[in-house]
């Protein structure tokens, strides 16, 4: 018995110890460091770290207007995202029923999600280029002239362009939670709501929106730290251009480190967007069970 | 209107949505892939989605020569090899450990678990850099592949899953034959595991090589650069233009979507497991 346990502790020591020491080394010391760090004026290079009380939150919010500017693009990508969930429940919802080729068509709308996000990124700065760009191609050829626009160089659509690329890169991801949410609705539920003549919206109302609740959940809190994160897309086709018309909280917090040197106020930063996620997703959180989504 | 019809206006209305979807999917894509195939003459002055006279590889074999695409793929396959197994080996020893025994702290090490899935990596960067600064891993493969083993921890979740599965009976029949904790998972739990570490594999797979921000971030080196990173290089040399970067971006796409036609059975499952059931 005792070579048992001993044999056991043996075990777990080997098996956790290292996965155990890459969390506290890459999760927990970093958040704590940031905690500190965010109180602090250091620079990323020098061994000199004043602390500075708030003066790194007090700042961020009241000195620079672009914080705001870049959290509001931010907003852009969290709002459209979430209003494509129904459309996208929709056609997870066209991909369940019998359709013919439903297999090739899932997997055509799945594929933006697979593809290398920085060559997705650069095909979009081809595809809206005013100089023999794709998309004003179209437009002249389908005659709608009128519509031409620099896309990623007028301030006031910049971010809409950015957005439509956000959203053909994971609008087929959502999609496919989706499907796997209906797949899991037992089959019997519809044959009772069949037999008790329910139609096709009472159907959706009551047996497939309740269904999909969790996916919904997911899905949420995806959207809220997705939004929030979004780095690579606005990075690699305008480096949040003109100005900082198109930046974004993630994309401002590492120019601020890796460019401005101001390693102090990025981790404030960072620390104030690990709040906003955890405000944010439970307000959302709060109010879908208002509305009385999760009625079983 | 007679049912017969309304059944048909509604698969009318199913097939041209499904249709524009496909259209808006692949639009950019060949326009993109006609590019790669053109001049920059014939770029500026044909409608971009008119196929290309001729399907030459010419702006390919430039891309090859000048870009370091080689380096780059052999690079991100490195990356790729080396976290895939490293993460099947923590994956399936930390579920093995934490869902066949009870310990001590058991709950802590699982709340730090958690902490690690739920918190995004981008928030700590500022002071993960500072890590690798004072490991003395910048600038080195080993960087990113301590990262990716340590992120993305969902695995262990579907991991978990997987090992509810195995019933415990057979643990304990093996054990009474005089088989070792080891030797149990040796010859049965990790065997028993490969169809959960063929999808995470995968899925790490295509997760790596699509990575751009930690290999971006901490091997700045032209030596060390993956396929993403040697694109990021590459559009801002002289050769950045349309001709030769579409060319560029098709290349770099290919390895994923390869991966994906050939496995997106155990893509879609994986993929599902860890966001639904997660």
């Amino acid at each position: 018995m005792r070579t048992i346990s001993m044999q056991r502790n043996i075990l777990l020591f080997s098996f956790l110890f290292l996965p155990v020491l890459l969390l506290l080394m890459f999760v927990l010391y970093p958040l704590f460091e940031l905690i500190r760090l965010s109180f602090t004026d250091w620079n990323g290079m020098d061994a000199k770290q004043v602390y500075i009380g708030f003066d790194n939150y007090i700042k961020m919010f009241t000195d620079s207007s672009d914080v705001w500017l870049s959290l509001r693009n931010n907003g852009f990508y969290f709002i459209f995202h979430f209003l494509m969930i129904p459309l996208e429940l929709a056609i997870a919802v066209v991909l369940d029923s019998k359709i013919r080729a439903s297999k090739f068509f899932k997997t055509i709308v799945f594929m933006p999600y697979i593809i290398n996000g920085v060559a997705i990124s650069y095909m979009f700065a081809f595809f809206y280029s005013p100089i023999n760009g794709g998309l004003n191609g179209i437009l002249e050829v389908l005659g709608l002239e009128s519509l031409i626009q620099n896309w990623l160089t007028n301030e006031s659509i910049v971010n809409l362009s950015l957005v439509f690329v956000s959203i053909w890169r994971f609008s087929g991801f959502h999609v496919i939670l989706f499907l796997a949410g209906l797949q899991a609705i037992p089959q019997d539920q519809f044959e009772a709501a069949k037999i008790d003549g329910a139609s096709s919206t009472q159907n959706f109302w009551y047996i497939i929106v309740p269904g999909v609740k969790k996916v919904l959940e997911v899905l949420l809190f995806l959207n809220v730290v997705g939004a929030l994160q979004v780095f690579d897309i606005p990075y690699i086709m305008t480096q949040g251009g003109p100005g900082h018309a198109s930046s974004t909280f993630t994309l401002y917090t590492l120019e601020t480190a890796f460019k401005f040197n101001n390693f102090g106020m990025a981790s404030a930063m960072g620390i104030t967007m690990l709040v906003l996620i955890i405000v944010l997703n439970s307000v959302q959180k709060r109010l879908f069970n208002l509305k009385g989504v999760d009625e079983e | 209107m007679t049912p017969r019809l309304g059944v048909a206006v509604k698969k009318l209305a199913v097939y041209s949505i499904l249709i524009t979807i496909c259209l808006i999917v692949f639009i950019p894509l060949l326009i993109t892939l006609f590019a790669s195939f053109k001049t920059s003459m014939e770029i500026g002055s044909e409608f971009s989605l008119k196929p290309p006279a001729s399907f030459d590889f010419d702006n390919y074999g430039v891309v090859l020569d000048k870009g370091k695409f080689l380096q780059g793929f052999g690079n991100s396959m490195f990356l790729v090899a080396v976290s895939v197994v490293i993460n099947s080996l923590i994956g399936t020893m930390t579920a093995y450990a934490i869902n066949r025994f009870d310990f001590r702290l058991k709950k802590i090490i699982l709340g730090l678990f958690v902490a690690g899935m739920i918190m995004p990596g981008m928030i700590t960067e500022i002071s993960r850099f500072t890590v690798i600064k004072n490991l003395g891993l910048y600038n080195t493969i080993w960087a990113p592949i301590l990262i990716y083993a340590a992120a993305n921890l969902v695995q262990l979740y579907i991991y978990t899953q997987f090992i509810n599965g195995i019933p415990k009976e057979l643990d304990e029949s093996a054990m009474l034959d005089g088989c070792s904790y080891f030797t149990v998972f040796n010859k049965m739990i990790f065997p028993l595991l490969l169809p959960a570490t063929a999808t995470l594999g995968i899925i790490k797979a295509v997760d790596v090589m699509n990575d751009m921000y930690v290999p971006y971030l901490y091997m700045p080196s032209s030596s060390l650069r993956t396929l993403t990173t040697t694109l990021m290089y590459f559009s801002s040399s002289k050769f950045g233009s349309w001709d030769y970067l579409s060319a560029a971006i098709i290349l770099v796409m290919l390895p994923t979507l390869l991966i994906y036609l050939l496995f997106s059975k155990y893509i879609f499952k994986g993929i599902v497991a860890g966001a639904v059931k997660g």
